[in-house]
């Protein structure tokens, strides 16, 4: 069968506006479960609305040394992730562009992004763009391949990469329980904290520290092409969260459109990505950020797991 | 289910196996070790309740009571008295010491499959998890310098001995089990009173020193 175009592309459009709107709420959300862990109140709900809003509206300040690569880099940024969403299933087993291509596609599309803004850091010649780019491409080398392992782990168990058809196939048979499954989502999970910048790794809060990575790649920035960056990265904070529940809890997702099975997905993804959050939040809390020269280290160990993973497929 | 639940426990552990080779502060790798204990207790207490046998409980009463929270508070304890530099530094270095560990895992899953009743289904797992963490936590004794982490790693060596006499065989008598648990404990003891006694003498717990002369 080949799908109505039209539809396709509708699909593809809602599909990406809606972790748009969903994702600058999760980052606040995680904000204000820190600070709870903190004895403070923290922002309100809809405080990475009002960012965005109030950034969006202000005129961007460029550096006058600043070349065409320092303006597109955000906007490659936010396309990419933006794109990057569409290959997901995220409430449906099912995503708008899933036949475009499966896990490789998905990696190289957020590759793409991260080579886009780090490029951009560059431009300016500043030494904290350059400092940053240098450490966002240092974590990035170790960390893609992790994250391929790790998804190549549940791929392998359902014969194929197209995500769409690996989470049809999970939704079918269910949970499958193999040791490999807990090996490659330990994996992946460290590999979404050094992705998304949390505390092991990164620390997203801050920008007086020497050690900050993705912060000090975009510290140059301002206005509306801040606006794209964080929104590009809480956008993929969200598709990596969303990522991992749906190939290692794949309860709840709907394989019909009727309006319950919808209520009882989007409930179902809705708790399980906070679940998700909390997790991430207690790690944020509870360690301390690495030395720089240890980040390898932490990644080798997701490395580790992930081949692992891959490994005990076959034995 | 009672499948999946041992299966994924039998995986937990592995994975807190490989954060210990991983990670290098002390305090996080005793807790690791009580994580781990903590899963064999699950795995216990699932048996216990699927197969109806009742005088498993006992075991998961002491696993929890002793490995889960005795022993690593005692083992925290020691290290706050001595107020040594609280960072692990093994022999080997983190990405070597993984990838030894990745061909450890191999080789005991390897093994397991040349069980009689080992090569599939949960008891594949069990064994082969088991093996793996008896391989990795000989690996551990060898490489690590301090004192401490070479008891965490006699102890992992003990908690994937336990794995496979829990999971995989009728399991052992009371007394058998009292007994292991009482030279368990004792030799957590001993070792706990030696490590000071290093400390004192050679005012660091680093084992490598102990073949100096001392003039």
């Amino acid at each position: 069968m080949i799908p109505d175009p039209f539809f396709t592309m509708g699909a593809a459009v809602l599909h990406a506006a809606g972790m748009l709107a969903m994702a600058p709420l999760l980052k606040t959300v995680i904000k204000k479960m820190k600070a709870r862990l903190q004895n403070r109140y923290g922002p309100p709900l809809l405080q990475g609305y009002y960012d965005l809003a109030k950034l969006l509206r202000k005129e961007p300040v460029r550096s006058e040394t600043a070349s065409w690569v320092y303006v597109a880099g955000p906007r490659v940024y936010f396309a990419a992730a933006v794109a990057a969403t569409t290959l997901v299933p995220v409430l449906f087993a099912w995503a708008p562009l899933e036949d475009a291509g499966g896990i490789l596609l998905l990696v190289g599309t957020l590759a793409l992004g991260r080579f886009a803004l780090a490029t951009a850091a560059l431009d300016t010649g500043s030494p904290f763009g350059g400092m940053g780019a240098s450490r966002d491409m240092t974590i990035a080398a170790l960390a893609e391949p992790a994250l391929m392992l790790g998804l190549f782990a549940s791929a392998l168990a359902a014969g194929t990469m197209n995500l769409g058809v690996l989470v049809r196939g999970l939704v079918e048979q269910g949970p499958a329980w193999h040791p490999s499954d807990l090996l490659a989502f330990a994996g992946l999970f460290v590999i979404v904290i050094a992705e998304t910048g949390r505390i092991p790794v990164d620390n997203p809060a801050t920008h007086l520290e020497l050690t900050m990575i993705h912060e000090a790649m975009v510290l140059e920035y301002a206005g509306p092409d801040l606006a794209l960056v964080e929104w590009a990265s809480a956008v993929k904070e969200l598709l990596y969260l969303t990522l991992l529940v749906n190939l290692f809890m794949p309860i709840g997702i709907a394989t019909s459109g009727d309006a319950g099975a919808v209520l009882v997905a989007l409930l179902a993804w809705t708790g399980k990505v906070l679940l998700l959050a909390i997790a991430v939040t207690v790690t944020e809390s509870t360690n301390a950020k690495l030395r720089l020269f240890r980040v390898p280290e932490l990644l080798s160990v997701s490395l580790g797991l992930a081949f692992l993973a891959l490994a005990i497929r076959f034995l | 289910m009672t499948a999946n639940i041992l299966i994924l426990c039998a995986a937990g552990m592995l994975v807190t196996a490989y954060l210990m080779v991983g990670q290098k502060a002390l305090f996080t790798a005793i807790r690791l070790y009580g994580a781990q204990s903590l899963l064999l207790a699950i795995v216990a207490a699932t048996i216990a309740i699927s197969e109806s046998r009742p005088e498993l409980f006992f075991t998961v009463v002491l696993t929890v009571a002793l490995k889960v929270i005795l022993i690593p508070w005692f083992l925290m304890r020691t290290v706050d008295r001595i107020g040594i530099h609280r960072e692990i530094e093994p022999f080997l270095n983190v990405p070597a010491s993984l990838l030894v560990c990745l061909g450890l895992t191999v080789v005991g899953y390897r093994v397991s499959s040349g069980f009689e009743g080992g090569a599939r289904g949960v008891g594949h797992h069990l064994i082969g998890v088991a093996l793996s963490l008896l391989l990795i936590g000989l690996f551990l004794m060898v490489t690590r310098r301090k004192a401490i982490t070479q008891v965490l790693a006699l102890l992992t060596v003990e908690n994937s001995v336990f794995l496979v006499a829990v999971g995989v065989t009728t399991g052992m008598p009371l007394v058998v089990e009292l007994g292991i648990s009482f030279d368990v404990i004792v030799a957590v003891l001993v070792l706990g009173i030696l490590v000071q006694r290093i400390v004192d003498r050679f005012e660091s717990m680093d084992v490598s020193r102990l073949s100096k002369l001392k003039g």
